[in-house]
């Protein structure tokens, strides 16, 4: 499922040095939001979770799972990646981030197989590194490919 | 005993802690009934569950919940902070594992 969600459409590499938090989520939401599997009320959602809440979703090192609820403006299960070359720091320094994951599920239960996948990926602290040294969205998509 | 993974959602970082939690149980031999679920922060409260694992910023949020009960995660996803804390409550609530 992880491969059907990451293609050439949904991962993108950006610099980054001139991002913000909430240009990269922004950014990396575009084009879910462009295919019409999220509207811009579930960007404008994540982007004022962390401003109320804070930075909680960056999961791990270098990395964040924006998402909001499926309320919000999710009309489907979809998934994208920016990777940036330099960190950003999500709303402070304690939180650098080089890979934006945007997340967008309908309901409670239907994505469960994907954040496993997910998850499965991320805990290789291996291909964690790859990711935030890749050059390519080939590159990337290759990392996740296995 | 019920062990609880909250985050924001309730939806995406609090099932791989779930799963993160099961998992190590497993790996650790428990025998032991141990209840691992997942929620959101707004349908959590103080009596939810006997332990309650949430991504460190979020800790705020549940106030309700005795600090003894509560176990702050700096990340979600690495096993082996994890399995520190898992391993902690086992002891401490005498469960034999591996």
């Amino acid at each position: 499922m992880l491969t059907d969600l990451l293609t050439s459409n949904t991962i993108q590499i950006n610099e980054g040095s001139d991002l913000s938090w909430e240009d990269a989520i922004r950014l990396s939401a575009k084009p879910l939001e462009s295919s019409g599997f999220i509207n811009q009320s579930y960007v404008d959602e994540m982007v004022s979770i962390v401003k109320s809440k804070g930075p909680y979703f960056n999961i791990g090192p270098e990395i964040a799972l924006a998402h909001a609820r499926p309320e919000a403006g999710a009309n489907k299960i979809s998934l994208s990646l920016l990777k940036t070359d330099h960190e950003i720091s999500l709303v402070d320094e304690t939180h650098p981030i080089k890979l934006w994951f945007v997340l967008s599920a309908t309901d409670n239960n239907s994505h469960l197989e994907l954040i496993q996948e997910l998850m499965t990926l991320l805990m290789d602290k291996q291909k964690v590194q790859q990711m935030c040294d890749s050059k390519s969205v080939e590159e990337l998509k290759s990392i996740v490919n296995v | 005993m019920k062990f609880l993974a909250v985050c924001q959602s309730g939806l995406g970082s609090s099932f791989m802690v779930q799963m993160n939690i099961q998992q190590i149980l497993k790996d650790e031999n428990v025998d032991a009934d141990i209840d691992v679920s997942h929620s959101d922060v707004g349908s959590t409260s103080g009596d939810s569950a006997d332990y309650f694992f949430v991504e460190s910023t979020l800790g705020d949020v549940l106030g309700n919940v005795p600090a003894e009960k509560l176990i702050l995660l700096k990340s979600l996803i690495d096993k082996d902070e994890i399995k520190e804390h898992v391993n902690t409550i086992l002891d401490k609530e005498d469960i034999e594992h591996s």
